[in-house]
């Protein structure tokens, strides 16, 4: 039985799509969460001096995607075959190009809005196409099980909404898998009980 | 049998990855190459109206990476187990991270401010993504040439196609970086590999 410790700040950031896969595999797990003043410290002694990291049985991984999809992978929460997989990995990747093109550390709040208001629809509309290509007519994104697809546009969707509450308000199949996802019991529960934390 | 099909522009750009691992495997597939204004037809048969696309046994999959590490797991180019395959994917997101800071550089249509942001990535920004990417195939290549685990993976290969980029920059880049220069050439020295780079078409990126 291998043991996992994941380290990063005090947030759900990067971090918060591992953290829900754990939950979802009611796998146990270090939670290290480091206060801000702690990091400089521990910087060189990460691989790449940054977080997030895992360590499994002593070895570290970092980079938050390549984390996530192991650990997903490790708890059969990944897609049922390469291809599903594959599947799996377009959606992870269509929601980072999301992120790519959201000028969130603008100091320009017209640009900002702009991305509100003109191009996160047609990033959302992508997803939604490809929750509809693969989903297998159900609400999860791959194969008609939840997979990381769903947990990771999960923490997105939280993102979303707090920058622009009504953003998932033409976009009812994305609204239908968060809720599916909520209402998973080892989620709900996860939810309820996580630390709340600014970002 | 399995069929592939590549849809990609005529360039090498986010598709040469994916072209590399079907050399590596030696597996046959439909290498499609549409010029621009043919472009313009196709956009709607893909699913988010871009490419790279692979239709592999009919079904379409969109995004670079998951194409890559799609075919490299079907020609066990992707590493041994799910622990080697994820020191692969973090070598890869790092890589990333490199190049995710000179795209946006490349776009700039003002010639002097190109120029200047150029300098400034080379000095400033470069230099600590390829100490990065040193490390890792430091701490997982097991001794070796290769990223991870002593074999050849995509990893080596997205290394080997994003250099080139790097190199048209500044040719002498790697003489800082012997782990990274001896990673190349390991990479070129693999006979289908280098039959392939032999053979491709020359593209202007």
């Amino acid at each position: 039985m291998p043991s996992y410790k994941l380290t990063y700040f005090n947030g759900r950031g990067r971090a918060e799509i591992s953290r829900l896969i754990f939950a979802a595999a009611g796998q146990k797990y270090e939670d290290i969460r480091i206060e801000r003043e702690q990091w400089p410290a521990l910087k060189p002694k990460t691989p790449l001096g940054q977080m997030p990291v895992l360590e499994v049985d002593g070895v570290e991984l970092p980079q938050s995607a390549a984390i996530a999809r192991f650990l997903a992978k490790q708890f059969h929460l990944a897609g049922k075959d390469n291809l599903e997989q594959a599947e799996v990995d377009a959606v992870i990747d269509t929601i980072s190009d999301i992120n790519t093109a959201w000028p969130a550390s603008s100091s320009d709040e017209a640009l900002k809005k702009k991305f509100l208001t003109e191009d996160l629809a047609k990033h959302l509309q992508n997803l939604e196409t490809l929750g509809k290509l693969y989903g297998k007519g159900g609400h999860f994104f791959v194969g008609n099980q939840l997979t990381w697809a769903d947990l990771r546009f999960y923490t997105f969707g939280q993102t979303c909404i707090e920058a622009a509450p009504d953003c998932l308000n033409n976009f009812s199949w994305l609204e239908q898998n968060r809720a599916e996802v909520e209402k998973q019991p080892k989620i709900a529960e996860y939810l309820k009980n996580r630390p709340k934390t600014s970002f | 049998m399995s069929t592939y099909k590549l849809y990609y522009f005529n360039v090498r750009g986010r598709g040469e990855v994916a072209r590399l691992i079907f050399a590596a495997a030696d597996q046959k597939y439909e290498d499609i190459r549409y010029e621009r204004e043919e472009w313009v037809s196709h956009k709607s048969e893909m699913p988010l109206g871009q490419m790279p696309v692979l239709e592999y046994n009919g079904v379409k999959l969109p995004q670079s990476a998951a194409i890559n590490r799609f075919l490299a797991n079907q020609f066990h180019l992707a590493g041994k187990d799910n622990f080697d395959q994820a020191k692969v994917d973090a070598v890869v997101d790092t890589i990333n991270d490199m190049i995710s800071k000179y795209r946006p550089i490349r776009m700039e249509q003002d010639e002097a401010k190109q120029k200047e942001l150029t300098k400034t990535f080379l000095a400033d920004e470069l230099p600590k993504h390829l100490q990065n990417l040193e490390g890792l195939g430091k701490l997982y290549g097991s001794g070796g040439s290769f990223f991870v685990g002593n074999n050849l993976t995509w990893a080596d290969l997205y290394f080997y196609d994003i250099a080139q980029h790097i190199l048209e920059l500044d040719e002498n880049i790697f003489n800082n970086y012997p782990w990274l220069k001896e990673n190349r050439q390991q990479v070129e020295k693999q006979p289908k590999i280098a039959e392939y780079l032999k053979n491709r078409p020359k593209t202007s990126h």
